[in-house]
């Protein structure tokens, strides 16, 4: 076994170089941890190495040879790593780490797209695509992580009402056999590298397998990204809301006119979280006097168009938020970068502490309050507290419209101290678990590649269909092999 | 004890923050870029920190390697500590401190603290050498003047540091600013020796230090060095000296402002300035030096993309100036600065820190780009 990892090891520095693979413990150590593992008390192998490609044909070359071995291959972007998604499960695994393919190959005014490599971070193509007037379409990750892992994690978490939340157009893919895969346009052999800018070509949207795939059917080396021409005028706006079902019939009014960028719900303790950096919310006495000025529910809306539009739609969204009783709401700096997407702020939703126990589902607006109630009631039930002041937890909510409001993603936080002892940890597991059985039994409110899990509450045909593309595509189970998201 | 770290440790949420500047998206991290695996970000050595107070891995050589690629430039916190409320570098001190505990530090960080403690500086020279950069010339020996002229380890015994400090004595004497030097008897300040995490070691100087200021009847002291200045302000108040410290380029940006000195104008010349961390984002001093620049007449100061808080360490804090754990090579946090200083169309890198000049001197050389850029101290760019 140790001669065939030895074979392994020299094979893998043979293709990239014996400074980016290391079969070392402290260095592979960080690649078994993120925040869910340790709050679910999981212990992760350590694999055997960790290899940092920096081209397409060394990613090929990598995965030919783990099918050679028949060894896991667990690929990570750029390692913003929370949900458990990117762990090498399997004993002997190989992590694949991307971030030095962090090249932004083309952007693309003309088509409004950028070709970007998995190593690239939101904040990175940003700053790219401002200085062509081009900005990223919204998202509510921080500004650290990669589209590429966004797009294999949901692709949601969609701040834009105005663009479409899956913002990926084409992909080049190594698949697990190491065969290299171009999806739409880009898939003819002979004209793709000409025209990659059109996902609907040639039948079924093979782009949109890969959405929420979290690595199962192989590694993205380079992937065609959706951009938002910068308007002449952006501004945003806020009002406040004493209740949460007008907010939201609010909101779908105002979808329905079609003239937002942006638009979005918090919920008074998810946008004191968001406005207070980390050390600020632990001053005693911080949070209750933003509290006590903030309403319960806010409706931020981001406006753009000439200045005459922006005035327009901004009176138009005033008149049509009277009418459901919201008032004009000073927006915070914060929320507002929130709400321009890749900020840094957006991280402060996890402090004081950074544990979060996410429940996300997308579903009609209509069960928006149910499930907001849902998750309430169960906090109550297993009794998590607050982890600043101890007193029972009111958790943080966010709605965001999906196309207009035919339906709407949403997320409800309930945070804890990942520090605290399994006696603390336990019930927030366990109401997470609850609640999700909850969401998605009753209303079928996901957004990703289902835990084992979720995987029994759907209807068999359609495991199958997941199940047997793994299969095709991946046919030694090389790719994510032991996880909870794995198709094997 | 990295235990006594663990609500710090098990709140790193492992987003990356650590890696990536904010609004210049740029990556901030000198061991990270240069190593390229988690193990050598903050994110990774929290990771270790996690594993060793778990019982998981045992802190050994192997590990520490990791650790002490760490140049204590403290780019991590600026970022972390507004996102998510952590400041990763007291857990990479403190792993520090207690692998010198435990006797388990890499054989160059060995090597160092064995130095400073027979020599009482890792030049191996003796104490007698330190007044030597200032024989032939008019500096006197601290006796009453208003200011302490500190000079440390590099301005003392290094031939580049030796240099800086004949120009900053300069500077400030046409200043018109009284000043002395402690000469043979100045001693190490410990900044590095606090570092790399030989707290005792540190302690004995900084007290025989503060004695020995007090001796004299020191009340004010002006550092040739960030790292001394940050020590003397920020550590030896805990020790009773409470002295009033001021880095060179403070005194010369209060002269300048007072019209007590007047830099000569020089041809058109395009600058950028690098801020050493430990005046910087440790001190958060940006604005003197740049004071000073903007006072010469023909200098132009062009900024670095990655400048004051975002500025990018150039390899040498945390002692990896004398332990040289970073290493060399195209990926060297020197080499990668020289790149992006030139990269600004400046012909001259300007910095305030002797251990910042010696690595950006060294790194032009390496990039082959003398033909391109010169490195100079804020106070040679003066005379």
């Amino acid at each position: 076994m140790e001669n065939n990892k030895d074979q392994i090891r020299q094979s893998l520095v043979s293709i990239v170089g014996e400074e980016n693979v290391s079969g070392e413990i402290p260095d592979m150590i960080p690649y078994i941890r993120d925040s869910y593992s340790t709050m679910m008390g999981r212990r992760i192998p350590l694999p055997d190495f960790v290899v940092m490609p920096e081209t397409a044909e060394e990613v090929q070359k990598i995965v030919l040879l783990a099918n050679e071995h028949l060894m896991p291959v667990y690929p990570r972007s750029i390692g913003a790593n929370i949900a458990g998604s990117a762990l090498p499960y399997r004993e002997g695994g190989m992590v694949l780490d991307l971030k030095r393919m962090d090249r932004i190959l083309e952007i693309n005014e003309d088509t409004m797209t950028a070709t970007i490599q998995p190593g690239v971070t939101w904040g990175q193509l940003r700053k790219e695509a401002n200085k062509k007037g081009l900005d990223i379409i919204p998202i509510g990750g921080p500004y650290q992580t990669s589209p590429v892992g966004n797009h294999l994690l949901t692709n949601i978490t969609p701040y834009s009402s105005k663009y479409h939340c899956d913002r990926a157009v084409t992909l080049k893919v190594v698949l697990p056999t190491g065969k290299m895969l171009r999806t739409g346009s880009w898939a003819s052999a002979q004209g793709g590298d000409t025209n990659p800018y059109f996902r609907y070509a040639y039948g079924p949207d093979i782009t949109g397998m890969f959405r929420g795939s979290l690595g199962n059917f192989g590694v993205i080396v380079e992937m065609v990204e959706r951009l938002r021409p910068v308007a002449p005028v952006e501004k945003d706006i806020s009002f406040g809301f004493r209740e949460l079902g007008p907010c939201l019939k609010a909101l779908q009014a105002i979808e329905r006119l079609e003239f937002t960028r942006t638009c979005q719900i918090y919920n008074n303790m998810l946008a004191a979280h968001l406005v207070l950096a980390p050390h600020r919310i632990k001053e005693p006495g911080e949070r209750e006097r933003l509290l006590a000025k903030m309403p319960p529910y806010q409706l931020g809306i981001g406006l753009g168009g000439t200045e005459d539009m922006v005035a327009l739609f901004e009176k138009i969204a005033l008149e049509e938020v009277s009418k459901h009783g919201g008032y004009p709401f000073q927006l915070e700096p914060e929320l507002e970068s929130v709400a321009k997407g890749a900020s840094r702020d957006i991280m402060h939703m996890y402090a004081p502490f950074s544990g979060f126990a996410a429940v996300i589902g997308c579903l009609p607006i209509t069960h928006v309050a149910e499930i907001n109630d849902i998750v309430k009631d169960l906090v109550k039930k297993y009794d998590i507290r607050d982890p600043i002041s101890g007193e029972p937890q009111e958790h943080e909510l966010i709605v965001i419209p999906y196309d207009r409001g035919s339906t709407v993603y949403v997320e409800q936080e309930i945070l804890y101290d990942p520090a605290a002892d399994r006696a603390t940890l336990e019930p927030v597991m366990q109401c997470l678990r609850e609640c999700y059985a909850r969401i998605v039994g009753q209303y079928g409110a996901s957004h990703t590649i289902p835990n084992k899990t979720l995987m029994k509450m759907l209807v068999p045909s359609y495991v199958e269909i997941l199940v047997g593309f793994k299969k095709m595509v991946d046919p030694n189970g090389i790719m994510l092999p032991g996880g909870p998201y794995s198709l094997e | 004890m990295l235990a006594d770290y663990r609500n710090t440790i098990y709140h790193c949420l492992k987003c990356g923050a650590c890696r990536h500047a904010y609004e210049i998206y740029m990556p901030i991290c000198p061991s990270g870029m240069k190593y390229g695996f988690d193990s050598h970000y903050a994110i990774g050595r929290i990771s270790l920190a996690r594993a060793v107070i778990d019982e998981e891995v045992k802190l050994d050589a192997d590990v520490m390697r990791r650790i002490y690629t760490c140049t204590s430039c403290g780019a991590c916190d600026e970022q972390c500590h507004d996102a998510v409320g952590v400041d990763p570098l007291q857990v990479i001190e403190e792993f520090k401190c207690e692998a010198v505990e435990k006797g388990l530090i890499p054989p160059e960080v060995r090597d160092y603290l064995k130095h400073m403690n027979v020599y009482g500086n890792p030049y191996l020279l003796p104490a007698e050498d330190r007044g030597k950069w200032a024989l032939n010339s008019d500096i006197e020996v601290f006796d009453g003047q208003e200011y302490l002229f500190y000079v440390g380890d590099v301005g003392s015994y290094d031939e580049r540091g030796r240099k800086i400090a004949r120009a900053v004595s300069g500077a400030l004497a046409t200043a018109g600013i009284s000043f002395g030097i402690l000469g043979e008897k100045e001693m190490t300040d410990g900044n590095e020796i606090n570092r790399v995490g030989e707290k005792g070691l540190y302690e004995y100087f900084a007290t025989a230090n503060i004695d020995l200021f007090k001796e004299h009847g020191v009340r004010k002291i002006i550092t040739l060095s960030p790292h001394a200045y940050n020590a003397f302000k920020n550590d030896y108040p805990g020790w009773g000296g409470n002295f009033e410290v001021s880095h060179y380029s403070q005194v010369l940006a209060r002269a300048i402002g007072e019209k007590r000195l007047k830099p000569e104008g020089t041809e058109g010349v395009r600058v950028t300035f690098h801020d050493p961390c430990f005046l910087g984002r440790h001190n958060q001093e940006y604005a003197a030096p740049r004071q000073v620049l903007n006072a010469i007449p023909g200098v132009e100061l062009v900024e670095m993309e990655r400048t004051q808080k975002n500025a990018l360490c150039c390899g040498g804090g945390g002692g990896n100036f004398f332990t040289d754990l970073l290493g060399s090579g195209p990926k060297s946090p020197g080499r990668i600065r020289v790149r992006e200083a030139i990269e600004t169309g400046a012909r001259i890198i300007v910095t305030a820190c002797p251990k910042c000049f010696n690595m950006l001197d060294d790194a032009v050389k390496a990039e082959n780009a003398e033909d391109r850029i010169v490195v100079k101290d804020l106070s040679q760019i003066l005379s």
